[in-house]
C-alpha cells in the first residue's frame, strides 16, 4: 500500500479563507448589534475567542465585554468608531455559556451568548491560583508550552481565558503594537527547532510568519525600532543553539547575525553538568540593553550569562562561576563576588537587564556546580531553584547578589530546566518555575520533565509574583511550561486587523547526507508496519514513519540522476536539554523528518532505504 | 585498509602510523551508515590510513581502555597516541579534515 500523503495548507492560508468566508457572510447579511454575526474561533487556533460582526447606522465607538463569572472577571475593550464593526472577542471561558455585552457609545446594547465547549477535553489544567482581583485586575498569566500541554492563560480566579490549540512553543511576548510574538507551530528539526516566529493577534490571527533559515528556538526580543532578535543556529553545522539574528520586522530579512563561536571558543568554555559538544552553549535567552548597546545571552551549558557589544560582537563580560574557564578569560571578563549570601547561578534561563543595569535570571541551579566539580553535583531532592538579581560593577568587575526568591522552597520549586523571571518595577517581579518534575515514585525527578512524564512521573509548574518581598500571586498548574508572561488579552494596540497574513523570510536548505548507500530499487512498497505518512506543505514536507531501533534508514528524493539523501536516525538520542518535549514521541520507534523545499526544484520520487532494501513510497514531492 | 578487528589485532595494529578506530555496534543505525562513509574515506587515503572497526559490545575492555562510552565513536591515533575523537555519525568531509589535520 502506498504511503499516506496529505497536503497541509499553511495556517495563514487557512485563516485567510476563514476570514474571507466570514466577511462574505457579513456582507451578504444584515447584522446589527441586536443580531450580530458571531463566528466562534474565527481564526481556528484560539478556541476561547470569537469575532462579532455588525453594522451601525452611524459611526460609533463600541465596547465589547466578556462578562466574567464575577464582575472582576470582566474583560473588555472599546474600539474606535466605525459603521462596520468586526470585533475580536477574547477571554471566553471553556465549557461555558459565555455572555458578551456589546454596547454602542451612548447607544444601544445587547448581550449575546457564545457557547464554548470544553476545549481541554476534561483535562485538568490548573491546581490553584492564589491572588486577588485587585492585584491581577484583568491581566492573565499566560504559560507557554514546554511539553504536551499547549499555551493557556489564567485570570485572577484561576479560570482559563485564553488557549491555543497548535503547538507554538517557547517564549511569548507582547509587542509594542499590541500583537504577540511566539514560536511558530512548525517544527523543522527535532527535538524542537521551529520554522521561525509568528506575529499574532491574541484572538489567534497570524499576521506574519518570520521564517528563519536556521530555525527558531527558546527566545526572541523586540528592539526599539520594531525589529526582532531571534535565537537560531546553523542547522547545517555540527553545533546547535549558538547563533542570534536580527530580523527586519517588515520583510523578515536577516539584518545582522551573531555567531557565538566568534566570541567564545567551544573548545575552552567551562562545561555545565548538561554540556555536550553538539550543544556546547545552549542559548536559552537574549536581552538587548539600550543603555550599553549590548546583547546578553544566557548559555545553559556554560552556566553563564554572556554580554557582547551589539555593533562589534566583542565580549564585554561573563556572569558565572569561573571554575574551569581559562585563566586569561577569568581575569578579563569574570566578576568577583562581594557582599553576603552570594551564590552563582547554574544552568540558568531568561536573562534580564533591569533599567539600572542589574542582571536577573531564573537560576535553575541544576547540579549546583560546574562539570569540573561533578562529584559535588546536587541530587534533585536536595536542589532548589530561584529568581536572582545581581548588581554588577563593570569598572571594578565586582558582583553582588541583591535579591533572590525560591531557594527557601527547596525541591518543591526546583526546575532543572526552562523557566523565567520578569522585571516589572523595583521590587516587583515574576518568578516562573515551570519545569518541576517528580518520578513515578513521587520523588523529585533526576530526569527532565519530558522524560519523567514518559516514565510515569508527574509534572508541575509554579508561577509567583513578588512585590516588595510579599507574594502577590501563586499559580500552580499541572504540566511543564516554558515561561510565564503577564498580559491583558485586549490591548491599546491593534487587537484585530483584517487581510491575509504574510509568510516572510525563507526556510534553509536541509542538510543532506552525501554518502551513497549503493542499492537498486526493489520496486517494493515500504512495509505497512512502518505506518508511514507524508505531510506536504508549501515550503517543506515531513515524513513520519516507524522503524525498529538500530535499522539503517535513509530518505531519498530522486529525480532522474538527481538524488538527495537524508539520513534518519533510529537510535534514541539522549538529549541533555529537552527544553521543549512537545514533539517528543512516547514511542521511540517513531521518527519525524522534515525536509525544506528550498534548494530543490521539480518533482521528486520519495523512496526510503531500510537496511539492505530500497523501497517505494508511491509519493511524489513537488518543489 | 579497512577491517574489523578484535582487541588483540587492534593492539597489534594501532601503534603504527595513522589509525582511525571506529567503535561501533551492530544494533545502531548511525553505525551502519558510518560504515558506508568509512568506505569512502578509505578510498580517499588508501594505505596512508588504517581504519579499524571495533565491535563495542564484543570488546568491552578495549572500549573502557579508550574511554568510549557510546557509539559510534571515532578515535584517530597517530603512532598509538590519540590525536582526535569524533562522537556520533559524521559526514565524510569532517572525518577527512580530522585525518588531514593530523597527517
Amino acid at each position: 500500500m502506498a504511503v499516506n500523503y496529505s497536503f497541509d495548507e499553511h495556517l495563514i492560508d487557512k485563516q485567510a479563507k476563514a476570514e474571507e468566508e466570514m466577511l462574505k457572510k457579513f456582507e451578504a447579511g444584515h447584522y446589527t448589534i441586536q443580531d450580530p454575526l458571531v463566528v466562534y474561533n474565527a481564526y481556528l487556533i484560539n478556541p476561547l475567542s470569537a469575532v462579532v460582526c455588525f453594522e451601525t447606522e452611524e459611526e460609533v465607538a463600541v465596547t465589547v465585554t466578556v462578562l466574567g463569572k464575577t464582575p472582576q472577571g470582566n474583560m473588555g475593550h472599546t474600539f474606535p468608531k466605525a459603521k462596520k464593526h468586526v470585533l475580536p472577542i477574547v477571554g471566553l471561558y471553556s465549557d461555558y455559556q459565555n455572555k458578551v455585552e456589546i454596547r454602542a457609545y451612548r447607544g444601544e446594547s445587547n448581550v449575546i451568548t457564545i457557547d464554548v465547549p470544553d476545549v481541554f477535553d476534561g483535562k485538568k489544567v490548573i491546581y490553584s491560583m492564589d491572588t486577588t482581583p485587585e492585584y491581577l485586575q484583568d491581566n492573565v498569566i499566560l504559560v507557554s508550552p514546554a511539553g504536551e500541554d499547549l499555551a493557556v492563560a489564567f485570570d485572577y480566579a484561576g479560570d482559563a481565558r485564553w488557549h491555543m490549540n497548535v503547538p507554538c512553543v517557547f517564549d511569548v511576548k507582547r509587542l509594542r503594537n499590541g500583537n504577540l510574538i511566539m514560536g511558530s507551530s512548525r517544527v523543522i528539526q527535532m527535538p524542537y527547532y521551529m520554522s521561525g516566529l509568528y506575529e499574532i493577534s491574541p484572538c489567534g490571527k497570524i499576521y506574519k510568519e518570520f521564517r528563519v533559515p536556521g530555525g527558531y528556538h527558546h527566545d526572541e526580543f523586540e528592539m526599539e525600532d520594531g525589529n526582532i532578535l531571534c535565537l537560531t543556529e546553523d542547522l547545517r553545522s555540527e553545533t546547535v543553539e549558538d547563533m542570534c539574528v536580527l530580523l527586519d520586522r517588515n520583510t523578515g530579512e536577516i539584518l545582522k547575525t551573531w555567531d557565538y563561536k566568534h566570541f567564545l571558543n567551544p573548545e575552552t568554555v567551562s562545561h555545565s553538568g548538561s554540556w555536550s559538544a553538539h550543544d556546547w552553549f545552549h542559548n536559552n535567552a537574549v536581552w538587548y540593553d539600550k543603555n550599553t548597546n549590548s546583547l546578553t545571552f544566557s548559555g545553559r551549558h556554560v552556566d553563564a550569562m554572556v554580554n557582547i557589544d551589539f555593533e562589534t560582537g566583542d565580549l564585554n563580560w561573563i556572569i558565572g562561576d569561573p571554575a574551569g574557564w581559562p585563566q586569561d578569560m577569568v581575569d578579563k571578563y569574570f566578576f568577583k563576588p562581594v557582599g553576603n549570601n552570594f551564590e552563582w547561578q547554574y544552568e540558568q534561563h531568561a536573562c534580564v537587564v533591569t533599567p539600572s543595569g542589574d542582571v536577573m535570571c531564573f537560576d535553575n541551579h541544576h547540579y549546583g556546580h560546574k562539570e569540573v566539580e561533578r562529584d559535588q553535583f546536587l541530587p534533585a531532592k536536595d536542589s532548589y531553584s530561584r529568581g536572582v538579581r545581581y548588581k554588577i560593577n563593570t569598572k571594578d568587575m565586582t558582583i553582588e547578589q541583591v535579591w533572590q526568591y525560591g531557594k527557601d522552597r527547596g525541591a518543591e520549586f526546583f526546575s532543572p530546566y526552562i523557566c523565567n523571571v520578569e522585571y516589572y518595577n523595583e521590587g516587583h517581579y515574576m518568578v516562573h518555575s515551570g519545569g518541576i518534575a517528580y518520578d513515578a515514585d513521587g520523588n523529585p525527578s533526576e530526569a527532565l520533565g519530558a522524560f519523567a512524564k514518559n516514565n510515569g512521573g508527574q509534572l508541575e509548574s509554579i508561577t509567583v509574583e513578588i512585590c516588595d518581598n510579599k507574594k502577590m500571586l501563586d499559580l500552580h498548574v499541572p504540566g511543564n511550561y516554558y515561561r510565564g508572561e503577564k498580559l491583558k488579552l485586549y490591548s491599546d494596540g491593534i487587537n484585530l486587523e483584517l487581510g491575509k497574513g504574510q509568510i516572510l523570510g525563507q526556510m534553509g536548505v536541509t542538510k543532506e547526507f552525501e554518502t551513497e548507500i549503493p542499492l537498486e530499487n526493489s520496486g517494493e512498497m515500504l512495509p505497512d508496519s512502518c505506518n508511514a505518512r507524508v505531510e506536504d506543505e508549501i515550503d517543506r514536507f515531513t515524513f513520519f514513519s516507524r522503524f525498529e531501533k538500530g535499522q539503517l534508514v535513509m530518505l531519498l528524493l530522486e529525480q532522474g540522476e538527481e538524488v538527495h539523501r537524508y539520513f534518519i536516525s533510529t537510535t534514541a538520542v539522549p538529549f541533555l536539554a529537552m527544553c521543549c518535549g512537545t514533539f517528543l514521541d512516547s514511542d521511540e520507534r517513531n521518527t519525524r523528518t522534515s525536509i525544506n523545499k528550498n534548494g530543490l526544484k521539480g518533482t521528486y520520487d520519495l523512496r526510503v532505504i531500510v537496511d539492505d532494501k530500497k523501497y517505494e513510497t508511491g509519493v511524489q514531492i513537488t518543489c | 585498509m579497512l577491517k574489523e578487528v578484535n582487541s588483540a589485532e587492534f593492539k597489534e595494529l594501532a601503534g603504527k602510523g595513522l589509525v582511525l578506530a571506529d567503535f561501533f555496534s551492530t544494533t545502531c543505525g548511525p553505525c551502519k551508515m558510518l560504515s558506508f562513509v568509512l568506505k569512502d574515506v578509505e578510498k580517499e587515503f588508501g594505505d596512508d590510513l588504517a581504519i579499524l572497526k571495533v565491535d563495542f559490545d564484543q570488546n568491552k575492555e578495549l572500549t573502557a581502555e579508550y574511554g568510549v562510552s557510546g557509539y559510534p565513536t571515532l578515535i584517530l591515533l597517530k603512532d598509538g597516541a590519540e590525536v582526535g575523537r569524533l562522537q556520533g555519525l559524521q559526514q565524510k568531509p569532517v572525518i577527512v579534515k580530522l585525518v588531514q589535520d593530523n597527517k
